[in-house]
């Protein structure tokens, strides 16, 4: 009898309900999809000693005894490491995983991840209460990272097998939650924290606690919830197209230690790699620039913002915030939205559609600015947020079409390292960027201009990476035997 | 390729259910946050 866990263990009847899968796997990905809003602990984490107020360090304090330090609190920047944590470790764990996942099935994955992000949840509540940062960095950015990895891509490949005929909508659903984790988390957390909060604790500790238990259980939930098809199992009337017919969705199937040997694994990693730096750059700098450019005429008075008052100025920081917010809306709105025209229109032609639209739209922000058009500017970067959560959302059928679905969970695992990258080179180039314009004497709302243009330029390569995609050569193709293999 | 049973019809309405009250939360209060964008 197989274990609880085993992939043996979940193989679904033939009358089984494919939707039943979808709810199963978003479970996981709005619980791990917190992580984007991690940045709501920033500000009661940074005056978690002195309560009402930060207790600075000393300045002749090291980094080293700061780490250690319980008498004075973090700086945000110091907290700030936990989203190079995630990204890192997300990717490094489903590049490393991912054939573990695809051996032992999304049952034994989901649990796992529930048991690391929830987990982390719990050693970053100690850490908090203790005072000790490596302990959140540990427990939520090292273990945590690694649950995010997991549950990320846990329902891949389960999803591509149940809705062949609809990969993009069925990957997207699961990947629009985990845009969405941080619109449900980022709001409970913040009640959770003034619930929690007294005259002796800022509510943070507790908060991680009553979150990790919560993730935990929908995560398990999740994950117990995953059934994987029978063996030949198709949709009711539904016929794979014919090869000829499809050049671009291959029927047959490259095993992941030969994918990375290919072009067509580089040329992907280059696209989701080009499209979510110049997405990830956009998003980082959304509130600031939006603030900075038009300054008080988001509020209806002269002025660029440096010349408003500390009233007008927190009025247009809330505006700043709104825009964040509309734009996270956009996102997951888009991970649904391209994933689901990628099915009619082709993955290659979606990615076109991508590159050259956001070329074009890159390139006219600044011009917007200067018109000083609010809301011609806030469109034009709603829509290149779209295309950004649909990057995310249809690169899993892209990679499913060209090397098949055998090792589709595994392959992709591989190539989110490519987010990885993207998290760490996108913030990079528009905070570089930004300040080196404004070393150089030019004025905050025009130090964007450069940025748009570079984040264009990545966009070009991204558009030639994804125009010399071809269906992968026949010789890395499995053979029948090997394709008999466990 | 069974068709379905409709009991699994039920299911598949509560499951999507337990999900999507939680993300029409989060989309809602995001909403809210994003309206003063708009006043």
């Amino acid at each position: 009898m197989p274990g609880l866990l085993a992939k043996e263990r979940i193989v679904a009847p033939p009358d089984f309900n494919r939707w039943l899968v979808p709810p199963a796997a978003l479970a996981i990905h709005l619980s791990i999809g917190m992580a984007y809003g991690f940045s709501v602990f920033w500000l009661p984490l940074s005056r978690a000693v002195g309560i009402t107020q930060p207790v600075p360090c000393p300045a002749d304090m090291s980094f080293w005894q700061r780490l250690f330090a319980t008498t004075c609190d973090w700086k945000i920047s110091t907290l700030g490491i936990m989203y190079s944590l995630f990204f890192l470790f997300l990717g490094s764990s489903a590049a490393v995983f991912g054939r573990w996942v695809e051996r032992e099935g999304p049952r034994k994955a989901g649990f796992v991840a529930a048991c690391c992000w929830g987990g982390g949840l719990l050693i970053s509540a100690l850490g908090v209460y203790l005072h000790q940062i490596l302990l959140l960095w540990i427990g939520s950015g090292v273990i945590g990272g690694c649950g995010l990895g997991l549950g990320y891509i846990s329902p891949v490949s389960t999803l591509i097998k149940w809705f062949p005929d609809r990969r993009g909508m069925a990957t997207g659903m699961a990947i629009m939650g985990f845009g969405g984790g941080a619109m449900i988390g980022s709001p409970l957390a913040d009640i959770l924290m003034r619930h929690y909060a007294s005259a002796t604790s800022v509510g943070v500790w507790q908060t991680f606690v009553t979150l990790g238990v919560i993730y935990f259980v929908a995560m398990m939930c999740g994950a117990f919830g995953y059934r994987i098809p029978p063996p030949g199992w198709q949709p009711a009337g539904w016929t794979p197209p014919a090869p000829a017919q499809q050049a671009m969705i291959t029927t047959r199937h490259v095993h992941v230690q030969r994918a990375w040997k290919t072009p067509q694994f580089w040329l992907l990693f280059t696209v989701l790699c080009m499209n979510v730096s110049a997405g990830i750059g956009v998003i980082g700098m959304a509130s600031p620039m939006l603030q900075e450019v038009f300054g008080g005429k988001l509020i209806g008075v002269a002025g660029v913002l440096k010349d408003l008052t500390p009233v007008q100025r927190a009025q247009v920081a809330t505006i700043g915030a709104g825009f964040a917010a509309l734009l996270s809306l956009f996102n997951i709105a888009g991970r649904i939205g391209w994933a689901s025209l990628s099915d009619v229109i082709g993955r290659k032609r979606t990615y076109f559609v991508f590159f050259t639209l956001g070329i074009l739209l890159y390139s006219f922000a600044p011009t917007a600015g200067r018109i000083g058009s609010v809301p011609l500017f806030v469109g034009i970067f709603c829509f290149i947020l779209t295309m950004y959560g649909g990057g995310f959302a249809t690169i899993p059928a892209y990679i499913a079409d060209l090397f098949g679905t055998r090792f589709v969970g595994a392959i992709h695992g591989r190539i989110l390292l490519a987010w990885s990258t993207a998290g760490i080179l996108g913030p990079q180039l528009v905070n570089n960027i930004r300040e080196y314009r404004i070393s150089h004497g030019v004025p905050p709302a025009e130090a964007y201009n450069t940025i748009m243009y570079i984040l264009a330029g990545l966009l070009v390569v991204g558009f030639f990476a994804n125009l010399a995609v071809r269906p992968v050569n026949e010789r890395y193709y499995m053979t029948d035997a090997e394709l008999a293999q466990p | 390729m069974t068709k379905s049973r409709a009991s699994d019809w039920t299911l598949v309405a509560v499951a999507w259910t337990l999900v999507g009250i939680p993300l029409a939360w989060g989309i809602y209060r995001t909403l809210q946050s994003a309206i003063v964008l708009f006043k």
